[in-house]
């Protein structure tokens, strides 16, 4: 069986973090594996600026900050494993990865969970209705339209004012499409300030506060929903061709489940809790790194 | 362009029931033409219910529905090695918590005695609560079926679809049958691809199967439609029950199924309400099915739902309104069958309502045996569960099984294709043959990639790739 000292899983933000700090430690035997076939996990999609200005001193757009921190692991042994599915991971520290054409059983000391987060669908939500094409959920859509350059709808209703749901909204705008609104449960949008005024205030978009969405309608494609006002309980038809949900963001640990307490095992960035800012995770990340690293010494 | 085809047999709908239909028919030598409607088999009522093989004593003794169901279920073992399609015999736990539903379980004891279930065991509160911790406290008393158990029902359909068309039944999906009439003694069954002229008649057509007899002759049975709602929790959920439940709540009329699925999710539901044939849900009916899950089993996170979906389900009435609880098999002719309306248990026994109907037209058409009938039919074969041995030698003779595309319920690259080269032409198609997008991100990271592959494959654009057929484009094409 193959040996390393320190594997990371996610070559996002917080993994490639991770394993810079550890190296940086001292550590020099770090394998980090992801499933994707480009490093930086949701960074390269993130195409808007807005990152960076407390690692970096300057703002920069996601696939830039994703550069920088490749950069800075140019010069080092880190060995990365891209199109790599980690499938599970034992209690006896071993962890079975997969890729095309090969699978194998890694042998580790320590692990750093580096996964980010998922996000939560629209199937989590008590929605009636029926289930057409023409709903995404913000990360797919910014998948969709910013790397795979597809065309996702016309009409576009948001539901949710996360930040992810505000950029989604403002980069629906930009491609030429109508954002009918932003609806969100709360009293008022649910990112950052800064977001809100670059994405909502400057593109004139509607955000529609204590709305939720109650039904989805269409056979086919969505053609619209039926929109509830949570304060008054009115009901409200908005036809749209598209849904795009940002209902928030879960840490992803389904691979350490029941490992948690494990004394092999760090989280680092948004698996460990969702960050606000990528800077914030990174942070984490450095400093879980520099911990692990030294201590594999 | 005009095209006229000759078969002994026309099955009419490609649902659970023609499948099997056709599958059956084939052990005699006879030529048989399956006609779907839709792009893919098993997407009407088929595609959605709850997933269980029933014990069989919920039905009234002497009856054909009882003695179906039981014969089903002992047979369902060597049905599912024969179509390599997972079983799980996990047993069911019916359960009360009060004095009416004292009254229920004991009397399908009793009925489930006379119909000759296996193993049936009334259990007191506190040995219920033992053999499922999860369950809320005060369990008075449960009717425990050791035979009960749960496989996939699209699993099922599409292998027995498989098993039927290597067996040369001829399936002719995305055709709509138009008209049937008599010709000498023969039927023409019309349809927008031609006509099929053919001996004996099948009628499987589901929610549409009162109107297709009525092309032909009278229907002394309408159909109305029920729908239900469910829930799927995800497979990390925890305290996950180890049985089928059921419950029989003492508030409401009703109570739900929670079955822990063989992909390791968990199904719960139905509500049971008047329904229309767009499988949407409703949002009492969610609510209810929240409610009763919580009041069974309080310690379930509901936070882990990843879907809801409604199933429609037909009702059979009589002319004066009244519903038939017995499966409704016409027989209005000489060599013409139609299977109206079949509820619960249809999953059950759906192999043996397509033997039963088989031999009556075998013997209708005076035909032989066809002793080169294949019975066994191979399922895709994927990586989930795997050993690490076992892993790897299907990795070497194939690349494509070591590259994961749906990362929540593990399908490999290899079983996606597999999946379209046995006849999947839509995302969803996909998702029913592999379990693509069923997992806790429900398609968010596998979908863009499943349409990429499918678009390859089928040599068309991706922007005419569809989640579940015409009209269902996922990528968009402007206003219409």
């Amino acid at each position: 069986m193959e040996q390393v000292k320190l594997l990371i899983v996610g070559a996002g933000a917080a993994g490639l973090s991770a394993a810079m700090s550890a190296w940086d430690a001292g550590c020099r035997d770090i394998l980090i594996a992801d499933r994707s076939s480009i490093p930086g996990g949701v960074l390269p999609r993130c195409i808007h600026a807005g990152f960076g200005l407390t690692a970096f001193g300057e703002e920069l757009c996601g696939p830039e900050y994703a550069e920088r921190l490749l950069a800075g692991l140019v010069s080092t042994g880190v060995r990365l494993s891209l199109g790599t599915e980690v499938l599970s991971v034992s209690r006896g520290k071993t962890a079975l990865l997969s890729c095309r054409g090969c699978v194998s059983l890694l042998h580790f000391e320590h692990l750093i969970l580096a996964s980010g987060c998922r996000e939560k669908g629209i199937g989590a939500l008590p929605v009636a209705g029926t289930r057409p094409a023409g709903i995404f959920t913000a990360g797919q859509a910014q998948e969709m339209i910013n790397l795979r350059h597809q065309d996702l709808g016309g009409e576009v209703l948001i539901l949710g004012s996360g930040d992810l749901g505000m950029i989604i909204a403002r980069r629906f705008v930009l491609e030429g499409k109508h954002v009918i609104a932003v609806l969100e449960q709360a009293d008022t949008f649910g990112g950052m300030a800064r977001n809100y005024r670059r994405c909502i205030e400057a593109y004139q978009i509607p955000l529609r506060c204590r709305m939720t969405v109650g039904k989805i309608h269409g056979q086919g494609r969505i053609s619209g929903v039926t929109a509830v006002h949570l304060d008054s309980g009115e009901q409200e038809f908005i036809a749209c061709d598209t849904l795009v949900t940002a209902l928030g963001l879960i840490s992803e640990r389904t691979l350490v489940q029941g490992l948690e307490s494990s004394p092999w095992l760090s989280l680092a960035g948004n698996c460990s809790r969702v960050y606000d800012m990528v800077d914030s995770a990174v942070s984490q990340a450095q400093h879980i790194g520099r911990e692990v690293g030294a201590s594999l010494l | 362009m005009f095209s006229e085809r000759r078969y002994d047999i026309v099955v009419i709908g490609a649902g659970l029931l023609g499948c099997f239909a056709a599958r059956n028919l084939r052990r005699w030598k006879v030529s048989v033409a399956l006609i779907e409607e839709r792009e893919d088999v098993c997407t009407g009522i088929s595609r959605a219910n709850t997933a269980i093989i029933y014990s069989g004593y919920d039905h009234k003794p002497g009856t054909l529905k009882a003695k179906m169901t039981v014969q089903a279920n002992a047979r369902m073992d060597q049905l599912c090695r024969e179509l390599d399609v997972p079983f799980s015999r996990c047993g069911s736990l019916m359960v009360s918590y009060g004095e009416k539903a004292d009254a229920i379980l004991k009397q399908k004891l009793h009925s489930g005695i006379q119909n000759g279930v296996p193993g049936l065991r009334l259990l007191s509160g506190p040995e219920a609560e033992q053999m499922e911790p999860a369950l809320a406290h005060g369990v008075r008393s449960a009717l425990y079926a050791p035979t009960a158990g749960t496989l996939n029902p699209w699993a099922l359909g599409i292998a027995a679809f498989e098993n039927a068309c290597q067996n040369s039944a001829d399936a002719f999906l995305k055709t709509t049958v138009l008209d049937i009439s008599a010709v000498c003694g023969d039927y023409c069954v019309k349809t927008d691809r031609g006509n099929f002229l053919c001996r004996a008649v099948v009628n499987c057509a589901g929610l549409a199967s009162d109107r297709v007899q009525k092309l032909l002759f009278p229907s002394p049975v309408s159909l109305s439609i029920n729908a239900g709602d469910y829930l799927i929790l995800d497979k990390t959920s925890r305290p996950m029950p180890r049985y089928i439940l059921q419950y029989e709540p003492e508030e409401d009329d009703k109570g739900i199924s929670v079955v822990p699925t063989v992909e390791g999710s968990l199904l719960v539901g139905p509500s049971e309400r008047d329904g229309r044939p767009d499988y949407a849900t409703d949002t009492e009916g969610l609510s209810f099915v929240r409610r009763q899950l919580r009041e069974l089993l309080p310690d379930l996170r509901v936070d882990s739902v990843i879907r809801s979906f409604a199933a429609a389900r037909p009702n059979p009435q009589r002319p004066d309104g009244s519903s038939i609880g017995s499966f409704v098999i016409e027989h209005p002719a000489h060599a013409f069958w139609s299977l109206i309306g079949i509820k619960t248990p249809g999953l059950t026994c759906a192999d043996e309502l397509g033997l039963y109907l088989a031999e009556k037209i075998a013997a209708e058409l005076d035909a032989d045996e066809n002793t080169a009938f294949a019975p066994r039919r191979n399922g895709i074969p994927g990586v989930r569960g795997l050993e690490f041995a076992q892993r790897k030698e299907l990795v070497q003779k194939n690349a494509d099984y070591g590259e994961i595309l749906c990362p929540c319920e593990e399908v490999t690259k290899a079983e996606v294709l597999e999946a379209i080269r046995r006849g999947a032409c839509t995302v969803d198609a996909v998702k029913r043959r592999v379990g693509t997008g069923m997992g806790r991100c429900q398609g968010a990271r596998c979908q863009q990639k499943i349409i990429a592959i499918l678009s390859q494959e089928l040599g068309i654009p991706e922007s005419a790739v569809t989640k579940d057929g015409k009209g269902t484009e996922i990528l968009y094409h402007g206003a219409s």
